[in-house]
């Protein structure tokens, strides 16, 4: 009881705009304990160069700082980038190409050693060394990257970040003006480590961190751990503030039934997987207070390869579209409350996103109900022959399986012979990619890396980003539109001086990919955190969710 | 991992007194006819098989739902009230949507699963796709064991070497790493050898392989006891007449390795059906919306906790069949060959 | 002797090889196998996936694959995983085998304690009604789908009962270890070591059935008989004893298949992180450094309990090895 007055006490106080002094006795009183994280199964390497996953994300979100930084705080300001080893944002110089950071001074690493600006080149470096996910397709901007993708071994990046010891400054030159740069030296790939830090994955050997914990222990099969970084000190509470934790402790293997009993029972904090549906209404009754539910920067959608009969055919495409029933596949996933409808590509409340739905009945902003009549007509115009064999593979999940159950109908409703095809998790999504596979329609989803449209947009439905033959082609549809794609380029364009006016051409671009229908949008799923009675000062960041050094649970 | 048959480590076979003729055989079906157990037992199995066969008119005249179509905005009347299948939860936060749960009457009579669909008429049709798997899979499994068997009882030497090792790696092979390989494989582009085409929606698959991976179990005793009739008298008075191979394969060999094969049916076909609905709850054997009693258990896993009954159903009918199908099996060893020794191992 | 245990030696070594270049060939023959995408991460480009394939040997010829593998497995023992980067595959192994052993060891002792009192009580009643409700209480036992047995079971003492005094001892699913918590670890174990156990008391509990009731039939019992001993005495000094030996083979295989992995259902079902369900994850993942170690790891356990059950068969009963 004590506990939670005290924590009264420090909201009244700050709502009278007092001093520090009763914020930092409720602090300081809630300051320690160890937090219980579990999940199913862990995420693979521990390496932040190369972890491309929102589990680890979220790990490293309190653990590794890069130049700059998405503050740590919930609501819209999330989403901002602030300076964090960098002193503050530098203005972009040389129309857009050049950018000078300065470093703040007395910032050591988990190891005692002070962070440099070498530091700084090195971590770029390593980024083409250990072959960075995205070291071809985002850093590639950075002058001298073209060598380094090339023969990573004796990447260099020269001309491309420049170290100044003695002003103790990072000078990066870029081949092209690149209105996401800061956004992409804010993700976790873009996290300064030590200059001696070997360059190949480093697997389960965490390195040291800047952030007020470091990672202690890693055994993907059983847990991670993570102790305070004995020399950290607060430079920023708006760029990585101080824990209130003295350990977090990450265990793997619950089944995800299991976690929801851990967290209902106390025995953990929080649980990383989404719970069961049939846990929900159990949840939703007897754990009401425990339950946070956010919105989530992403959307699940059935991929149609538009290069493959019958999806090859724009009727067939936008049948489906007209013939779905974004309600049936909500109430699969966990009912309204955990998910909204959605017609177009760029998510709710996302940069660009402007309500747009042309398939529903009375087509508008918002989708209402299928419109089935509508569905078969263009199915006749398309010429397609009833009984047309398609298969939909999704990944073997249950919650996947029944929507995919769902779709299955629908295009069995439209005269299609579909099967469905259940795969690994692991498998799945690159195994849609692959067009050698021949997958005709698969149902798969896509969460942001940060939050500008064209992370959506370009990424998914961009010519460049369609590669023939390969594993990793991450536009599924291999739609490719030579006039979108033109306006795609004006608009990454038009954002490094007019942002803006970027996102408008952003929106008119969403209506445009929504229109040729290379996908069928299915909802914008949110975000359920289910924590322990103990857990306070509940943070979400609409960037990588619950804040673990922000969290209490004493 | 599900219990699977295995042959008794000295595969002594017993002494093969059975000849071709009437005489055995009749005794041994009368035999089998007065064993009371075992015929409530195959009237039990007649019984599960009928009500599985009538699945089609279950699904049109009695539940009349579509049992392979998700039903998730769907209603029905229950009492003169309509109801919806799928039903939101009330109190609280109002997360998540719950089935329907058993009504225990024509629409819904065990309630619902995650998609709506009624889980009576899917445990129906999944019990004629367990039992044509299990049956199926025994039969290719019976007849490769006893072609390998007699192959390698009968000439020995390099040949009975060559298939001894390979029966031995077959033994100890994961068949689930075999299984979800082969589901990978299959599930765009089917299979094809020469002229067939195995489409990847296909029974053939599960079929298939439960068929191969138990074949060692009944071909090493089929090859113990081919080695154990070679040395028989008969045997050896029949080469020492100089009688072709070929005539002592059909006439001597062939009529005791029947009697072997028959009693294993009835056992191998309940471990096929334990193991395919194993592999089915692994969600690499029948592939949806086709139903086994496996991927009914593996639908209900996701409901165990609100509608446990959908999991439940489909589990007390493996048991039901197995059991029957065991008790069945070991009347007619009984009957046939009461020494034969079969076992099972895990 | 010592040239037959030769010959079962090379037959293991070969049997072993066999199954590994089976297992490789299936992996690459699989398509979606290919794990350099997945290494890569998401939307990499094709020079970031070339490297990556290069870096992990996957841009070499198979053979070579295969026996930088198996070096690496065998000789260095520094294999690492696919999908977990950078984990050892062996060192997981070995952290998985406690789990199991916990797992098998507890449900051998059940079942073994259970299926020898099921089949004397059974053939010392015999056509009685003890006899027939045991047999068939055992063959129940057996037709269970032992993953179903071990949800339901999950479902009685996790949530629909777990609030009453019958129950609310069980913890949360998963392991704990036994040095640590001895208590918990019982208690964790306990009813995961009855789900497995059932299966086998009724299988061991109608052979062993079976068995004394033949050896009923014997000469030295007939014997025994005639020299006056009690039937109690009959049954448990010379039919048991006799009929043991079919027990212990029995045991000896079965115990080799579930201790190489056999219980992955189990494991899968109660989150007990073993060698199962090490494969199971392994399986699902296409982690081929893992799958080939735990695979290997398994069929060393089933072939290596063969070969000791036949080698004791042999030296016990002469007329077996004639027949082989």
């Amino acid at each position: 009881m004590r506990m939670r007055s005290l924590a009264m006490l420090a909201a009244g106080a700050l709502a009278f705009g007092a001093a520090a002094a009763p914020r930092a006795q409720a602090a300081a009183a809630h300051t320690g304990g160890t937090l219980k994280l579990v999940s199913v199964a862990s995420e693979g390497t521990i390496d932040p160069q190369i972890n491309y996953t929102s589990m680890y994300w979220q790990v490293f979100f309190v653990t590794y700082d890069g130049l700059v930084g998405f503050e740590k705080t919930s609501g819209p300001d999330s989403n901002t980038i602030v300076a964090d080893l960098a002193t503050e944002i530098p203005k972009p110089q040389d129309a857009g190409k050049t950018y000078v950071f300065t470093l703040r001074r007395g910032i050591k690493f988990s190891n005692g050693k002070t962070v440099t600006p070498d530091d700084v080149v090195a971590s770029f470096r390593r980024l083409f060394k250990v072959s960075n996910p995205n070291a071809g397709t985002w850093y590639n901007v950075i002058v001298g990257a073209d060598a380094c993708l090339k023969t990573p071994a004796t990447c260099t990046l020269s001309g491309g970040v420049v170290a100044d010891d003695k002003a103790n400054t990072v000078t990066f030159h870029l081949t092209a003006p690149d209105a996401e740069f800061m956004d992409k030296l804010a993700v976790p790939f873009g996290t300064i480590l030590p200059a001696d830090t070997a360059a190949k994955d480093l697997g389960t050997t965490p390195a040291p961190t800047t952030g007020p914990y470091m990672i202690s222990q890693y055994d993907p099969n059983r847990i991670m751990k993570l102790v305070r970084n004995p020399y950290f000190k607060q430079w920023s509470a708006q760029a990585q503030p101080a824990g209130y934790v003295d350990e977090i402790d990450f265990n793997y293997g619950l089944s995800d039934e299991a976690a929801v009993t851990a967290v209902e029972n106390g025995q953990a904090d929080w649980m990383f997987n989404q719970p069961p549906t049939d846990r929900l209404g159990e949840l939703g009754t007897k754990y009401a207070k425990q339950i946070y539910i956010r919105p989530l920067f992403a959307f699940y959608y059935a991929a149609m390869n538009a290069n493959l009969a019958p999806f090859n055919n724009l009727k067939v495409r936008q049948a489906v579209n007209f013939a779905t029933d974004r309600r049936a596949t909500v109430n699969l996933y966990g009912g309204p409350r955990l998910a909204q409808p959605t017609c177009q590509i760029l998510p709710p409340g996302f940069p660009g996103y402007e309500p747009y739905c042309p398939w529903t009945k009375n087509p508008g902003k918002t989708w209402t109900a299928p419109d089935l009549a509508k569905a078969k007509a263009l199915m006749q115009q398309s010429g397609v022959a009833p009984g047309t064999k398609v298969t939909l593979i999704v990944i073997d999940r249950a919650a996947d399986r029944a929507i995919g159950g769902y779709l299955q109908s629908m295009l069995n409703s439209l005269g299609f012979a579909a099967s469905l095809k259940a795969i690994s998790p692991n498998i799945q999504f690159t195994y849609i990619q692959n067009t050698k596979n021949q997958v005709q329609i698969s149902l798969t989803d896509w969460y942001q890396d940060y939050p500008a449209p064209s992370d959506f947009l370009n990424v998914l439905f961009s010519c460049a980003n369609f590669h023939p033959g390969s594993d990793s082609s991450i536009n599924i549809s291999g739609f490719c539109d030579k006039g979108i794609d033109a306006h795609m380029q004006k608009a990454l364009s038009t954002a490094v001086a007019d942002p803006e006016a970027a996102l408008g051409m952003w929106a008119k671009i969403d209506q445009q990919v929504t229109d040729q229908a290379p996908v069928a949008p299915l909802f914008a799923p949110k975000h359920l955190d289910f924590v322990s009675t103990r857990l306070g000062n509940y943070t979400w960041s609409d960037q990588f969710h619950m804040i673990f050094s922000k969290v209490w649970v004493q | 991992m599900s219990a699977t048959l295995q042959p008794e480590a000295d595969e002594a076979a017993s002494e093969a007194s059975s000849r071709t003729g009437r005489g055995p055989w009749a005794t041994a079906f009368r035999k089998l006819v007065q064993d009371r157990a075992a015929m409530i037992c195959l009237a039990a199995l007649a019984l599960i098989v009928l009500a599985c066969a009538a699945a089609p008119v279950y699904a049109r005249y009695v539940s009349r739902t579509d049992p392979f179509a998700s039903n998730v905005d769907g209603s029905f009347t229950l009492g003169g009230q309509s109801v919806q299948v799928m039903q939101p939860d009330q109190g609280g936060l109002g997360l998540g949507v719950t089935p329907v749960g058993p009504t225990w009457s024509a629409p819904y009579f065990l309630g619902a699963d995650s998609q709506g669909r009624d889980v009576m008429a899917r445990l129906l049709y999944g019990g004629r796709n367990s039992l044509f798997i299990s049956s199926l899979s025994t039969l290719i499994c019976l007849t490769v064991a006893a072609i390998v068997g007699i192959v390698a009882g009968f000439f020995g030497g390099i040949t009975d070497a060559v298939l001894s090792r390979l029966l031995d790696i077959l033994w100890a092979f994961p068949i689930y790493l075999l299984a979800i390989s082969l589901s990978i494989v299959l599930i765009s582009r089917g299979l094809t050898i020469g002229p067939i085409t195995i489409s990847s929606d296909s029974l053939a698959l599960p079929i298939g392989i439960i068929g191969i991976v138990y074949v060692p179990y009944v071909a090493r005793p089929v090859r113990g006891l081919v080695l154990s009739l070679k040395q028989s008298e008969f045997v050896l008075a029949a080469i020492g007449l100089g009688v072709p191979n070929r005539r002592i394969l059909v006439r001597d060999i062939l009529p005791n390795v029947l009697t072997t094969l028959i009693v294993f049916a009835p056992l191998m076909m309940a471990l096929n059906m334990l193991t395919e609905s194993a592999l089915s709850f692994l969600s690499i054997g029948v592939q949806p919306p086709a139903a086994s009693w496996g991927t009914i258990i593996q639908d209900g896993q996701t409901l165990i906790y609100t509608r446990p009954l959908v999991a439940i159903a489909p589990g007390v009918a493996i048991a039901l069949t197995v059991l029957v199908l065991n008790v069945f099996g070991d009347g007619v060893r009984d009957a046939l060959d009461p020494r034969a020794k079969l076992r099972f191992r895990a | 002797m010592l040239g037959t245990l030769l010959r079962r030696l090379a037959q293991m070594v070969f049997v072993m090889f066999g199954i590994s270049v089976i297992v490789f060939l299936i992996f690459f023959a699989t398509p979606g196998a290919d794990p350099a995408a997945r290494i890569a991460g998401r939307n990499a480009s094709p020079e970031v996936l070339a490297q990556v394939r290069h870096e992990f040997g996957l841009d070499r010829p198979l053979p070579v694959q295969y026996a930088l593998l198996m070096k690496r497995l065998f000789v260095t023992g520094d294999l690492t995983s696919f999908v977990n980067r950078g984990q050892k595959v062996i060192p997981t192994i070995e952290e998985a085998v406690p789990v199991t052993l916990s797992l098998v060891l507890g449900a051998a002792v059940i079942w073994v304690v259970g299926g020898v009192a099921v089949g004397v009580l059974a053939a010392a009643n015999r056509g009685g009604v003890v006899d027939r409700a045991l047999m068939i209480l055992g063959l129940i036992g057996i037709s269970m789908p032992v993953f179903w047995v071990g949800e339901v079971a999950n479902l009685l003492t996790q949530s629909r009962l777990h609030d009453t005094w019958a129950f609310s001892w069980v913890p949360a699913l998963g392991y704990k270890p036994l040095t640590v918590e001895p208590f918990a670890w019982f208690k964790t174990m306990l009813i995961p070591w009855f789900t497995l156990a059932i299966l086998f008391i009724g299988l061991y509990g109608r052979v062993l059935r079976a068995s004394i009731i033949e050896a009923y039939q014997e000469d030295y019992i007939r014997t025994a008989r005639a020299k006056g001993l009690t039937e109690r005495r009959i049954l448990l000094r010379h039919a048991l004893r006799t009929s043991l030996i079919t027990f212990v083979s029995m045991f000896g295989l079965d115990f080799g298949a579930l201790v190489g992995g056999g219980a992955l259902l189990t494991e899968v079902v109660f989150g007990l992180q073993g060698v199962g369900y090490l494969t199971f994850n392994a399986l699902e993942n296409l982690d081929l450094p893992v799958i080939m170690a735990t695979v290997m790891y398994a069929s060393f356990f089933v072939v290596a309990a063969n070969a000791i059950v036949d080698i004791a068969y042999a030296a016990l009963d002469p007329r077996v090895r004639h027949g082989r």
